[in-house]
């Protein structure tokens, strides 16, 4: 059959190049800013665009980038995750406790990672893909429990660690290269792939998109629900050891806004509050963008006060162009033209 | 009672005339007239499911704009470009689907919107409950205006939706199918309102797919099909046989589809057997069978059950007795994975809503089945899918750009045939369909049609749930009737049934009740 094979190649190539435009183009919008931010503070701060400050501008948000990952798990299935700041930091402690007792590093380090991945599915995940509670509710309620746990666990003091492994973890070098922007690099690789090459990356789009479809096509959602919330427990115990490393100090400070953080990167890469779209290419795009914005507003001197203002507005502005970019807008607009008419029409066709 | 008016421009009440409007390539009205001839009369609107009641009504209720034609009222054309447009005019609608908020009161639902009187001190409760109750004497219902509606049997929220439609000094109020979730004698209750509201000037547009309803209420009755107005008029010019004529018109009798080795097949033994099924509400003792290679068809109005019958079988709602037999085995099934597992498949009548995930690409869709068992953290082999897909796409002649593509790119026919693909893909052997072919169009229909014969002509059996009584007439072996959640009924279509007889007994309302 295959009479001109370079010719299917080509096709084949020009296919893929295709795929991939299509597949990319909800990235434009947060390419594009990045892209921007970049270049306004490359001009108007020389010490910006300088191999040292980039490192620093990526260490100092590993934390961020591991969890905003898990976190794009959890919001793809259709739910949100609160619980990531007081896992945080309930995960410290655990960890520094099992440093105490003489564990070696890499065991308590793999012993954290699996105690979180089993709090996020045995706790948060069973009470809601197994009992259909309210993924607002079930989070919020184990942010408080946790947030308790952690101050009557550490009598709210933190607890000084030293260990070889945290500190190759946040001043390390493997292969030539940060070991914290390895692990960013390794979590981003290995999450693209469960995300673009098994049943369960896909699982996932399809419980977010229409749960209802999933179950009658045979898709365990309660299973699915449970994974994802795994996966994002996982990923605030890595989280937790990374700032560790930084601070040499197990912390049970909760730090609430990280999980917000991480909701916000999620959104800016694409993802929709409702579930079913976005990715783990886009979050990093939006770990990015969030990590700039930060590092290039306190390289000038604008006071933190006004960091905080400017960030809020740039963050709204950046997912309204996310919607521009699907057509998301006209169609609000037009919603808001027609009233609440049209909300009540049905649409039997599309 | 000169309805005659619709004909010869009199001052009639309401008159729609020369409707159209189009939902993508669906044209759900062409050329609909209605024409209420005067002030406190029962007109009844009849047609089968997809005769374009629905989109009438939402236009004559505001919820829906015409592409074309006009509606005049009291003689003056008016644009009802929004629900509280067409409440302004006086014109009102009670859905099939009741719209009440269940944790207030009677008189907060009586009242709803901005109708709770006030005073300076706020809301003035008493007068407020004095105005609902003023209301339900009006339509002559005897209901505590401080209960709950949650608490209230369906009847009675069927009078709190009418009471608040008639607060809103409403002239004509539309009632889409209310006798549908009603036993004979709440249905009676409802017809004594009916009255009293005729009395006092209102007109009512009533719905209905019992046509001895119709015929004990209506003055004048307007009969659809296919998005137009067939037959209008006084009721005294129609009698139950000529209604039923004009509602299945005079379509050509379906080929039948008596598929060559059929006899042979009857030896075979059957693919699923369902003995004195019963779930809650929906079904009543209900037995059927199914061979291989057969295609069974479910007739029946909204409600009557067919639907629940294939949720019930697909385990995704509760049986409360009977027994299901699958190959000679006893099937049990507690949810869609182990349903699946037996062979089974079900293709949902919501395509959006339960069928496809329409977000996500065609390829998972096609594959999310037959995939349903492999190993999580396996990798899809993505040669062997391509191929699968290639197959599935030529021989269902899916038209697409690129299977990466999500499925909402697709037309409303394309989609359904990667509804119905992602299940032949798995290979099963009993094959469960509602609605196969909703808001398809006629080529794409075709296409599906012949899709589901090579699907059983393969040796699947086939049971499809349908209201268009000429899809079944036209694709299946049998034919089973469902009324209220019983079979009354089963054809070989081999004797070639017609429509008109089909319909006879899908309007029948049961003895029992």
């Amino acid at each position: 059959m295959l009479l001109f094979p370079e010719e299917v190649t080509t096709t084949a190539r020009a296919q893929a190049a295709r795929r991939l435009w299509k597949s990319s183009r909800h990235l434009v919008p947060v390419i594009t800013l990045l892209v921007v931010i970049v270049v306004i503070f490359s001009a108007t701060t020389p010490y910006f665009f300088t191999t040292s400050n980039l490192i620093i501008l990526l260490t100092s948000n590993t934390a961020l980038w591991v969890v905003a990952i898990g976190m794009t798990a959890v919001m793809v299935s259709g739910a949100v995750d609160l619980s990531t700041g007081a896992l945080v930091a309930f995960l410290a402690i655990l960890f520094a406790r099992l440093l105490d007792a003489h564990l070696p590093g890499i065991a308590a380090l793999v012993l954290t990672v699996l105690g979180g991945a089993a709090i996020g599915g045995l706790v948060n995940g069973l009470l809601i893909g197994r009992l259909h509670l309210s993924f607002l509710l079930v989070t919020l309620a184990s942010l408080t429990a946790f947030t308790g746990f952690v101050n009557l666990w550490s009598n709210t003091q933190s607890i000084p660690v030293a260990s070889a492994v945290t500190d190759n973890i946040a001043f390390g070098h493997l292969l030539g290269m940060n070991t914290s922007i390895l692990i960013m690099v390794a979590a981003l690789v290995v999450a693209l792939f469960v995300q673009t090459r098994t049943y369960f990356g896909r699982d996932i789009y399809a419980v977010g998109g229409n749960p209802v479809a999933a179950r009658l096509a045979g898709i365990s959602g309660a299973r699915t629900t449970v994974a994802v919330f795994a996966i994002s427990g996982g990923a605030a115990a890595l989280a937790a050891v990374v700032e560790i490393g930084r601070s040499s100090a197990a912390s049970p400070t909760v730090d609430n806004s990280l999980p917000l953080q991480a909701i916000a990167c999620v959104l800016l890469g694409g993802a929709s509050i409702a579930g079913g779209s976005g990715g783990v290419g886009g979050t990093a795009l939006g770990v990015l963008f969030l990590a700039t914005l930060g590092n290039g507003l306190s390289l000038s001197d604008l006071s933190s006060y006004w960091q905080g203002v400017v960030t809020g507005v740039i963050l709204v502005g950046a997912v309204l162009l996310n919607r521009v970019s699907d057509g998301g807008l006209e169609r609000s607009l037009a919603f808001l033209r027609r009233g609440t008419a049209s909300a009540a029409s049905p649409d039997p066709e599309r | 009672m000169t309805a005659a008016a619709s004909a010869d421009g009199g001052p009639a009440l309401l008159r729609m005339r020369d409707l159209a409007k189009r939902f993508g390539g669906v044209r759900a009205l062409r050329g609909a007239h209605l024409t209420i001839p005067s002030a406190g009369v029962v007109h009844g609107l009849i047609g089968e499911n997809g005769s374009g009641k629905s989109t009438l009504l939402g236009i004559l209720s505001g919820q829906l704009t015409p592409d074309s034609g006009e509606i005049v009222l009291d003689g003056q054309g008016v644009a009802l470009s929004s629900p509280t447009r067409a409440l302004g005019h006086g014109i009102a609608m009670v859905s099939q689907e009741m719209a009440n908020a269940p944790h207030l009161t009677v008189a907060e639902n009586v009242l709803m919107g901005r109708r709770l009187i006030r005073s300076r001190w706020g809301i003035n409760w008493g007068q407020s409950r004095e105005r609902a109750a003023a209301v339900l004497d009006r339509l002559g219902v005897n209901l505590d205006v401080d209960l709950l509606v949650r608490d209230l049997r369906p009847d009675q929220r069927q009078m709190v939706e009418i009471a608040r439609a008639l607060s809103m000094d409403t002239r004509i109020l539309i009632l889409d199918e209310p006798t549908s979730s009603l036993d004979n004698h709440e249905a009676a209750a409802l017809f004594e309102v009916m009255h009293t509201l005729k009395r006092q000037g209102v007109s009512v547009v009533f719905v209905s797919h019992r046509l001895d309803e119709l015929f004990a209420i209506s003055e004048s009755i307007t009969v659809l099909r296919d998005g137009q107005t067939v037959a209008e008029g006084p009721l005294a010019q129609f009698t139950p046989d000529s209604v039923i004529a004009a509602m299945a018109g005079p379509r050509s009798a379906a080929a039948s589809p008596v598929h060559a080795g059929w006899s042979a097949r009857a030896e075979r033994p059957a693919a699923l057997v369902v003995e004195e099924l019963s779930s809650p509400r929906a079904l009543n003792r209900v037995s059927l069978s199914l061979r291989p290679g057969e295609i069974l068809g479910l007739a029946g109005q909204l409600g009557s059950g067919r639907s629940e019958l294939l949720e019930c079988i697909f385990g995704s709602r509760a049986v409360s007795s009977g027994t299901i037999t699958m190959n000679g085995e006893p099937h049990r099934p507690s949810t869609p994975r182990s349903a699946i597992r037996a062979g089974l498949a079900f293709v949902p009548p919501d395509r959006k809503g339960q069928g496809l995930v329409v977000s996500g690409s065609i390829r998972s869709n096609l594959m999310s089945v037959a995939t349903h068992g492999k190993h999580r953290l396996a990798t899809p082999a993505t040669r062997a899918e391509d191929k699968v897909i290639a197959e599935m796409v030529a021989r269902m002649r899916i038209r697409l750009h690129d299977v990466e593509d999500p499925v909402s790119t697709l037309s409303g026919g394309n989609q359904q045939k990667v509804a119905i693909g992602k299940w032949l893909a798995s290979g099963p052997q009993v094959i469960m369909l509602d609605e196969p072919t909703r808001g398809v169009d006629v080529a794409a229909k075709a296409e599906v049609h012949a899709l589901l014969r090579g699907a059983a002509a393969q040796g699947a059996a086939l049971l499809i749930s349908s209201s268009e009584l000429s899809e079944l007439l036209g694709l299946c072996d049998r034919i089973v009737v469902m009324v209220q959640g019983r079979v009354v009924d089963e054809a070989d279509t081999s004797t070639n049934p017609n429509e008109e007889t089909l319909i006879r007994r899908m309007t029948m309302t049961p003895k029992v009740t």
